[in-house]
């Protein structure tokens, strides 16, 4: 890791010239990741990503340079490179003393994974892919892969910050096909947490992982198409809280409501959903795979409460779009690695538990769509439009499941579908996800509990 | 840097070596960007990187390991030797990607500029500023989001302990406007692309012409009816397609169940009027390279001609396996992948393409690709946007539907496939064609 004495050299050098803020990010990382397919390990790999990126704020300009070469030479050629580009001459030659911050670590780790046997880390994955196979001799082929990765961090900033963090992430992959000779179809699963090998003995069953993506695969093989057109949709908890996200959730990051590219730009304190909705980004929530201690910015995590009953609360800021909004950081800036500068960010977003009857829902909702299972999607939050594709579905008439069907999507505006939200369950789950934007890719949970919408337009055929 | 990078990977394959692992391989990729992105006239974001990674393979018990690095140091050297060793000892499968000697010969490919390395960041930041400005001057509905041009190049390495020593230089400037169009209640944004390997290529005109048009054709887009539609898939919508279900191709999917192409070599898969194209040794082209990530020769072939599979993608591998020799497209990690991959262009303008559709969708915009399509199945039912045609003439935009399908029936429901080629910032390109039938859904 750098030392303050370092990081002191390279900020100062950074600021040279003049500039309003100057940040390092350094990152050391250990990530192994090893497949399973056709029953045998294919992979195992070990990689270590290390570099470090260091940001001025130009006024409101962001300057960013990043490098792999992290000696004290390194940066303060890299530290040069960034002060050259600076174009304001104010808060030139500032003596920057850092004070050393700690944090409470909310997600200790027991095991990391690199200390496991590594033929017991394979083990997981023969677990997993035995039970996949003893699910129906229809299921032709399962991956399943082991995620491991601990992140070590440094942030150090020019108002005299200097913290750090080690964030540990293991995931399992499940991924299963069934065929029929002439059609493929596929079912997955893929829990993950902030923890370390741990996570084995605690949450996740590879078995139970591997059952669950091979009865989705051999259920849908046997699915009709998805009748299209627009009808009511029960979404079913856990990984189903991506339409949250997608519909709403990255249109309330400040990326897009500080430049008024978000439909919800200029929307605080109005009524954005139905009543019955409120939805909150938690980076606090103890071992979540989208929590933190701190965020990339070193901005101490928080629990956010987006919308309450309806009205829009709060957006999900950094700290450079919360200068140009003249509003404070909330701990969301977030960013894949040392190769992406910081922005707002999702943690753990959730649709909050409600009041109503999973099974009213389905009776009372007539001719519609269930979606047991979601896969992911995508919105441009200028215009709301999201889509995502339902992995697992079953056509409902009258008030009862009558069967499965395979190729269903939704689509929509954010604005429309979160007021026509008209159930939300009692009770909260949630699902891991990988979200892309600006910064890269950063681990997501979403949430919520079953609810209804009254009314979106399903694709099949 | 250059200098302590050839001593690394020395020092790396040297310890390899002497550690038992035998052959090695190290394959060195070094890069480095530039990106300004402009806002209203004020450089909103400027960034610059170099960056490296060493990958080290090699044979230690009878079995090949792998490892990475970004790091330069003695830690590197320990984590490199231990990982490949420990990855050897995990991995079960018999058909792995051996370490060769060279071939005798590489052909010679170009993408590399050195007049686009000698711009200066001033140059970029003054076409980035113009392009902005011209897009706020365009139209009084148009509000601009953003402008940016962003350069990178990358040099790759690959040396092994059999004597191999390759290198490939390559790399490509882009410049890229995205806005919103905004009249009464009506919005849609509006994205324009273009790369090259000189500031000639992507002139702000173009860029901002490109986006505003794409803005402004997408207002007051209406609803559609569900049911099967007669469908322009427009070249840029194609070729996002294409790249979802690229793996089809790939002998390593196939031979692993995951695509119906397995044993099809000879038989028709597509319409007579597909011909469908990996090129590696196409001049500028993006992916274009002398040789693939395991040293075997590039080689351009027709992966499907006239409708008829006539190959997968193969690496030496997989080629093996099936009997076959390499096609050259070795991705890393034991991955098969397409160069610069395309479907040939046919005889019809856009015009006459839609001429012929008569009644019909033409598709510009399909969205939530990663999660709409399934590779394995083929199945796909996406967000689509485009313009509804009505005796062969363009009459409204249309918005908030789905189109369904499954690839594998696409390909052979294409009927016709038009004259105008793109690689919008992709290695994957297609003309747009016309498919007899697809799923729509909407209102």
């Amino acid at each position: 890791m750098l030392s303050e004495s370092i990081c002191q050299a390279v900020l100062a050098r950074a600021l040279r010239g003049g500039g309003a803020f100057a940040e390092i990010f350094f990152e050391d990382t250990r990530v192994f990741d090893m497949t399973l397919r056709s029953g045998k390990i294919e992979r195992a790999a070990v990689s270590r990503p290390r570099g470090a990126g260091i940001r001025i704020y130009d006024d409101l300009r962001s300057i960013y340079v990043y490098t792999c070469d992290v000696t004290p030479d390194g940066l303060l050629r890299a530290a040069a490179r960034a002060a050259a580009a600076v174009t304001e001459s104010r808060g030139t030659g500032r003596d920057i003393t850092l004070h050393a911050q700690a944090h409470d670590d909310i997600h200790p780790v027991r095991t990391s994974v690199f200390d496991v046997p590594a033929q017991r880390r394979a083990d997981m994955l023969r677990a997993a892919d035995a039970a996949a196979r003893a699910v129906s001799p229809r299921i032709t082929q399962v991956t399943c892969g082991l995620l491991a990765r601990e992140q070590r961090v440094l942030i150090a900033n020019s108002d005299g910050l200097y913290t750090g963090d080690t964030r540990t992430y293991t995931r399992l992959t499940c991924s299963a096909i069934a065929s029929d000779g002439a059609e493929n179809q596929t079912g997955a699963d893929n829990p993950g947490a902030l923890m370390g090998f741990e996570l084995f003995e605690e949450r996740v069953d590879p078995e139970a992982s591997g059952r669950k993506a091979a009865r989705t695969a051999v259920t849908m093989l046997d699915a009709p198409y998805a009748n299209a057109g627009e009808m009511p949709v029960v979404i079913a908890g856990g990984f189903g809280g991506v339409i949250f996200h997608e519909a709403c959730g990255h249109s309330l990051e400040a990326t897009s409501v500080e430049p008024g590219m978000s439909e919800f730009s200029g929307k605080l304190g109005t009524q954005i959903a139905a009543p019955c909705v409120t939805a909150i980004d938690d980076g606090t929530m103890p071992f979540e795979w989208g929590s933190e201690n701190i965020d990339d910015e070193g901005t101490p995590t928080t629990r956010l409460v987006l919308i309450e009953n309806g009205v829009l609360k709060n957006y999900m800021i950094d700290r450079l779009n919360g200068l140009k909004m003249g509003m404070a950081p909330t701990g969301s800036g977030r960013r894949e690695g040392y190769a992406y500068a910081p922005t707002s960010r999702m943690r753990n977003t959730f649709i909050a538990a409600g009041s109503d009857d999973e099974e009213e829902m389905i009776r009372t909702m007539g001719d519609g769509l269930y979606a047991a299972q979601m896969g992911g999607g995508s919105v441009n939050p200028a215009t709301g439009e999201f889509n995502f594709s339902v992995r697992e579905g079953y056509l409902v008439r009258d008030g009862r499941i009558v069967s499965p069907v395979r190729g269903a999507s939704l689509i929509g505006k954010g604005s429309e579908i979160l007021m026509r939200i008209d159930r939300v369950g009692r009770e909260m789950t949630m699902g891991q996800g990988m979200c892309g934007s600006r910064s890269g890719s950063v681990p997501t949970n979403v949430g919520q509990p079953t609810i209804r919408v009254s009314r979106l337009t399903v694709g099949g055929k | 840097m250059d200098e302590q990078i050839r001593n690394f990977t020395a020092q790396v394959l040297d310890a390899a070596q002497r550690a038992g692992i035998s052959p090695a391989e190290a394959a060195v990729s070094s890069s480095a960007s530039f990106s300004a992105r402009v806002r209203q006239q004020q450089l909103e974001d400027y960034t610059v990187s170099d960056r490296f990674q060493l990958t080290l393979r090699g044979r230690w018990q009878g079995r090949i390991g792998t490892a990475s690095t970004q790091a330069m140091d003695e830690e590197s050297l320990a984590l490199l030797i231990q990982g490949v060793k420990e990855s050897a000892e995990l991995t079960e499968t018999d058909e792995q990607d051996d370490i060769l000697p060279p071939e005798d010969r590489y052909d010679a490919v170009c993408n590399y500029s050195e007049a686009l390395e000698d711009v200066s960041a001033e140059d970029k930041i003054a076409l980035a500023m113009q392009i902005d400005e011209r897009l706020a001057a365009a139209d009084a509905r148009i509000q601009p989001d953003a402008a940016v041009v962003a350069t990178g190049s990358e040099t790759f390495r690959l040396q092994n302990t059999l004597g191999l020593d390759l290198s490939h230089k390559s790399n490509m400037v882009y410049a890229y406007a995205s806005c919103l169009a905004k009249e009464g209640e009506a919005a849609a944004t509006g994205f324009k692309l273009l790369w090259g390997y000189s500031m000639e290529e992507v002139r702000p005109f173009d860029v901002t012409d490109g986006c505003v048009q794409d803005a402004l054709a997408k207002l007051g887009a209406g609803r559609v009816t569900s049911g099967a539609r007669r469908v322009i898939v427009r070249n840029n919508a194609m070729a996002d397609l294409l790249a979802t279900f690229c793996g089809v191709f790939s002998a390593d999917n196939a031979q692993k169940g995951l695509s119906l192409l397995l044993g099809k070599e000879g038989s028709a898969i597509a319409s007579p009027a597909v011909t469908l194209v990996d090129d590696p040794l196409m001049p500028w082209g993006m992916a274009s390279r002398p040789f693939d990530r395991e040293g075997a020769a590039a080689r351009t072939k027709r992966v499907v001609e006239d409708g008829v599979l006539r190959t997968l993608l193969h690496n030496r591998r997989t080629a093996k396996k099936a009997g076959v020799q390499t096609t050259g497209n070795a991705a890393g990690g034991g991955r098969v992948a397409p160069s610069n991959l395309y479907i040939r262009p046919g005889a019809l303008t856009p015009d006459a393409l839609t001429a012929r559709m008569g009644d019909g969708l033409l598709i510009t915009e399909l969205s939530g690709l990663h999660a709409g399509a399934d590779a394995v199945s083929g199945d796909f039912s996406l967000l689509a946007r485009g313009l509804e045609v009505c005796g062969g003439q363009i009459v409204r935009p249309v918005e908030q539907f789905t189109v369904a399908g499954n690839f594998y029936t696409l390909l052979r429901e294409i009927e016709a496939v038009g004259s105008d080629l793109l690689f919008e910032g992709s290695p994957i390109g297609s003309p747009s064609v016309l498919v007899q039938s697809l799923s729509v859904a909407g209102q």
